[in-house]
C-alpha cells in the first residue's frame, strides 16, 4: 500500500462528442433565464437601474464563464464502462465523482432522454441500486448506443445471481 | 432482481409452522401488480360482503383464512379520544375566556362546534375503518384503503425488512396497536411503508412474528456466503442482549439539549410576548404588582453575582427535569432481544409502547453514536444500520433505528459487538488515522471562520462607535416594549468596542479546537466482516457495515480534495443512511481500503504503481 498506492483509471470510454453542444445549449439556457430575473426590473424601473444592470452583468458574466469553460471540462472528465461484473462511470467537473456498482446489485436499468437531448440525438442511461446514494447516470451517450447499453446492461444483470440488496 | 427461492431449508425447532409455501413462488419479487384479487379488486367496501363480519379482531385465528381484515373498529374511538382530549379542553377554555371578555353568546359557539367536529372526524374515520382492508397471504402482504381515492398497496413478504408495533397510551386502553411494516425499497417515498391504525394488540404480535418468519426462513441459504455460523445463539430461545440499567438514565440529560430546552422555553415566551406587542407580561406585571422592567433591570445589574448563576441553574435544572422525563417516557422497560429466528427485537417505552423487529440478516452493522456532550461523559449509544428503517424524513429515521438509550461507553460497544455477533468486536479494530491534509484543511476552514469573525467583529465595533445616543434609545425601547426586563441593550451599550473583538477571539479558538477535534475524529478500518468509519467532532459516529452489504462505491473529490491528494471514499448500500463515507482519506489509501473491503469489485478499475495514466493518449489523470 505505502510503495504502490492504487489511483483509480478512468472508465474505457468517453461520451459522445455531441454532449459538449449539450451541456453548452443548457447551460446557455439556464444562463438566459437567470439573466433576464435582473434584466427585466432594470428595463422597467428606472431609479434602482444602475444596481439591476450591475446584477445583470454579473449573473451573465459568471454564466457565460460557465457556458464556456464547463462542457469542455465535463467532456474531458465524463466517462463510462461496463464490464461484465460492474459499471463504473466518471462525471462533474469541478467537484467529481466516480461510481461503481455490481451487476448483482443493480435493480432497475433505464433510458431517458429529454427534449433537449432528444435535439442532439443523445439519450442517458440511468443504473439504480438500492441505494439511497442515487442512481448511477450515464449522460449525453449517442441514442443507439444508450439503448445498447441499457440492453447489455439488462441482459448481464439479469443473469447475474443477486437480490440487488 | 430476486432469486428464485431455492435455497429455502426448513428451520430447526422453534420454526414457524407457516402454511405449505409453494416453492418458487416468490420468484421475480419486483413490486409486480398483485394477481387478480377475485372479487376484491375492483371494489373493496363492497367485495367485503360474507368476509367482513369475519372475526376481524382475532388475531390467532388468522392463520388458516386468507381473507381481508379490517382493522380493529374500536381505533376509531381511539383516535376521537386523542382528538376530544385536545379539541374539549381547548373549547372549554374558549368558552371561559369569551366569557370573561364579556361575549356570552360567541361563548356558546366553542364547545357545539368542537363537537360537531369531532363527530365529523370520526364519521369521517369510520368510513376510512371501513374502507381499509388488509390480507397477508402466502406471497405478499397487501392493504387497501381510500374513501374517495382507493389505494391499493401490495409488498411481497419477502421484502419485510422490519416491522414496527407501537402502542400509544390511547390506544392501549383500548388494547390497539398500529403496525407498520418497512420494505428496503427505496423507490417512491409512499410505497415504503405500509402502516395499519390499529389493530388489536394480539393481531400486532401476530403480524411482526408472521411477517418476519418468512423473512427468517431464507436465512440460511442467503447468509451461507458469509462466515457467520453463529449456532449458538439460534438455540430456539429469546437471547437478550441488553436491558434497562436505571442508572443510564443519569446520562440523559448530558446533551446540549439540557440547556436548550430551558432556552427555547424562554424564547418561546418571549416571542409569544412581543408577537402581542408584550401586552401578557403588561398584564401579568399588573396583577403580581410587579417592580416596572426599569427597576427589575437595576436590582439585577446590582445583584448579577446572585441573578446569574441563579438563572443559569434554573434553566439547567428545568432542562435536566424535562430531558430525562422524555428519556424515561422513551426508554422504560427497554429490552433489546434476539429471537429464535434471528430477529432483533427492541421493546421500549412508558406512555408509548413500542416494538420494533428488524429481520436479523438485514441488520447489516451499527453505529456508535456519540454526541460530544455524551462522550466527554464517558456515554454513548447504539444505532441500527439496517434495511427497512427508513421514515419519512431522516429525522424520524435516525430516531427509529436507535436500538439503545444512552448508556456507559464499554456496555454500548459491547452491545453492539453482540449485535453484529462476532466475537472480536469490529469497533475494536484499529482505525487508520486520515492523512495530515484533512487536518490542514481543517484547519484552513477554521482560519476562514476565524477571519469571518474577526471581520464581523471589526464591523460591529465600528457601529457601536459610530451609534448615537438617539439610536441607544431607540433600541432601549423597543427592547422594553417586548422584554420583561430589559438589559439587553444596555449591556451591550455600556460594553466597551473591543468587547468584540474578544467574541472573535474566542470564536476563532473554538474554531481551531474544533478542527482538531475533528480532524482526531476521521478514521477507517477494515474487520474480516464488517468495514467501519469514523467521522465527526460535535456527533461522533462510528460505523460499522457488513462488507457483503456494500453494493458500490461512490469517490468524490472537491478542487480542495484533488490538490491535497485526499478524497471521500464511500460505500453504497441499501441500509441505514444508504452511503457510509471514510471522508477526507488519502486517495490511495482509501481505494486500497475499498479494494480490500470487496475484493475484485474495486479491482479492475485501479491502477498501480507511479506510471503514467493507463487509459491511453489523451486521457485525463483523475489524480
Amino acid at each position: 500500500m505505502t510503495t504502490d498506492a492504487p489511483r483509480l483509471r478512468p472508465p474505457h470510454h468517453r461520451v459522445d462528442r455531441r454532449a459538449i453542444r449539450w451541456w453548452t445549449t443548457r447551460s446557455l439556457a439556464v444562463t438566459v433565464v437567470l439573466t433576464a430575473i435582473p434584466l427585466v426590473p432594470a428595463i422597467i424601473w428606472e431609479p434602482p437601474r444602475a444596481w439591476f444592470l450591475l446584477a445583470t452583468a454579473v449573473v451573465g458574466g459568471v454564466g457565460l464563464l460557465i457556458t464556456v469553460l464547463m462542457p469542455q471540462w465535463r467532456y474531458r472528465v465524463h466517462r463510462w464502462e461496463v464490464t461484465d461484473t460492474a459499471v463504473y462511470t466518471s462525471s462533474g467537473w469541478i467537484w467529481q465523482e466516480w461510481r461503481v456498482a455490481p451487476m448483482s446489485r443493480i435493480q432497475t436499468v433505464d433510458t431517458a432522454r429529454g427534449p433537449l437531448q432528444r435535439m442532439f440525438g443523445l439519450s442517458s442511461v440511468t443504473v439504480t441500486t438500492a441505494s439511497a446514494a442515487g442512481p448511477i447516470e450515464i449522460a449525453g451517450l449517442d441514442h443507439v448506443r444508450a439503448t445498447e447499453v441499457a440492453e447489455q446492461l439488462t441482459e448481464t444483470t439479469q443473469a447475474t445471481p443477486g437480490d440487488a440488496t | 432482481m430476486s432469486t428464485p427461492d431455492e435455497h429455502r431449508q426448513p428451520l430447526g425447532e422453534g420454526g414457524p409452522a407457516l402454511p405449505n409455501e409453494p416453492e418458487g413462488l416468490t420468484a421475480g419479487g419486483s413490486p409486480l401488480p398483485p394477481p387478480a384479487g377475485g372479487a376484491d379488486a375492483h371494489d373493496p367496501v363492497g367485495a367485503d360482503g360474507p368476509e367482513a363480519g369475519n372475526t376481524p379482531g382475532a388475531g390467532t385465528a388468522a392463520t388458516e383464512d386468507d381473507g381481508w381484515r379490517r382493522l380493529h373498529p374500536l381505533s376509531v374511538w381511539a383516535s376521537t379520544l386523542v382528538a376530544g382530549a385536545f379539541l374539549v379542553p381547548g373549547a372549554i377554555v374558549a368558552t371561559v375566556v369569551l366569557v370573561i371578555a364579556g361575549q356570552p353568546l360567541w361563548a356558546l359557539a366553542p364547545v357545539p362546534g368542537a363537537l360537531a367536529f369531532l363527530a365529523l372526524m370520526t364519521y369521517l374515520d369510520l368510513l376510512r375503518l371501513r374502507a381499509t382492508r388488509y390480507r397477508v397471504t402466502v406471497e405478499r402482504m397487501e392493504v387497501r384503503s381510500g374513501i374517495i381515492a382507493k389505494s391499493y398497496r401490495s409488498i411481497p413478504r419477502e421484502r419485510v425488512r422490519s416491522v414496527d408495533v407501537a402502542a400509544p397510551l390511547y390506544a392501549r386502553v383500548f388494547g390497539l396497536c398500529s403496525v407498520t411494516v418497512g420494505t428496503g425499497e427505496q423507490v417512491g417515498a409512499g410505497s415504503e411503508q405500509l402502516q395499519l391504525l390499529y389493530v388489536t394488540a394480539e393481531q400486532g404480535e401476530w403480524l411482526r412474528r408472521e411477517l418476519l418468519h418468512r423473512g427468517a426462513s431464507r436465512t440460511a441459504g442467503a447468509t451461507a456466503a458469509g462466515e457467520d455460523p453463529a449456532p449458538g445463539d439460534d438455540g430456539g430461545i429469546e437471547v437478550e442482549l441488553a436491558r434497562l440499567d436505571r442508572r443510564w438514565f443519569a446520562f440523559a440529560p448530558v446533551t446540549t439539549a439540557t440547556v436548550g430546552v430551558g432556552l427555547g422555553v424562554i424564547a418561546t415566551l418571549l416571542g409569544a410576548n412581543a408577537q402581542s406587542n408584550g401586552a401578557p407580561w403588561r398584564w401579568i406585571s399588573d396583577r403580581a404588582n410587579l417592580p416596572s422592567g426599569e427597576e427589575m433591570a437595576s436590582f439585577v445589574v446590582g445583584q448579577i453575582l446572585l441573578v446569574a448563576p441563579l438563572t443559569l441553574l434554573g434553566l439547567l435544572v428545568s432542562g435536566v427535569l424535562v430531558v430525562t422525563a422524555v428519556a424515561v417516557e422513551t426508554w422504560w422497560d427497554y429490552r433489546l432481544t434476539r429471537e429464535a429466528d434471528g430477529t432483533v427485537r427492541l421493546r421500549r417505552g412508558l406512555l408509548t409502547s413500542v416494538s420494533l423487529s428488524v429481520e436479523g440478516r438485514r441488520l447489516n452493522g451499527v453505529t456508535l453514536y456519540e454526541p460530544f456532550l455524551l462522550r466527554s461523559a464517558g456515554g454513548a449509544d447504539v444505532r441500527a444500520v439496517a434495511t427497512g428503517l427508513g421514515a419519512a424524513d431522516d429525522q424520524k429515521a435516525s430516531a427509529k433505528s436507535r436500538l439503545s438509550p444512552a448508556m456507559p461507553r464499554e456496555l454500548a460497544r459491547g452491545l453492539a459487538a453482540d449485535l453484529m455477533r462476532t466475537q472480536d468486536s469490529p469497533l475494536d479494530v484499529p482505525l487508520a488515522p486520515h492523512p495530515r491534509a484533512a487536518l490542514r484543511r481543517r484547519l484552513t476552514r477554521a482560519g476562514y471562520a476565524t477571519v469571518l469573525a474577526l471581520v464581523l467583529a471589526g464591523v460591529l465595533a465600528w457601529l457601536h462607535t459610530l451609534a448615537s445616543e438617539a439610536w441607544w434609545e431607540a433600541a432601549h425601547e423597543v427592547e422594553e416594549y417586548i422584554m420583561p426586563v430589559p438589559l439587553t441593550v444596555r449591556a451591550v451599550e455600556s460594553a466597551p468596542g473591543w468587547g468584540w473583538a474578544v467574541v472573535a477571539v474566542l470564536l476563532g479558538a473554538a474554531a481551531f479546537w474544533y478542527a482538531v477535534g475533528s480532524y482526531r475524529g476521521l478514521g477507517h478500518g477494515l474487520h474480516p466482516r464488517y468495514l467501519v468509519v469514523r467521522r465527526g467532532m460535535a456527533v461522533r459516529r462510528t460505523v460499522t457495515l457488513e462488507r457483503a452489504a456494500v453494493i458500490g462505491w461512490r469517490i468524490t473529490r472537491s478542487p480542495f480534495q484533488r490538490r491535497l491528494g485526499l478524497a471521500d471514499v464511500a460505500a453504497t448500500t441499501a441500509a441505514g443512511e444508504g452511503m457510509y463515507a471514510a471522508a477526507d482519506v488519502g486517495l490511495g489509501e482509501g481505494l486500497a481500503w475499498a479494494d480490500e473491503a470487496v475484493p475484485e469489485l474495486l479491482e479492475p478499475f485501479l491502477v498501480r504503481g507511479g506510471g503514467g495514466p493507463a487509459g491511453g493518449p489523451g486521457v485525463p489523470d483523475p489524480r
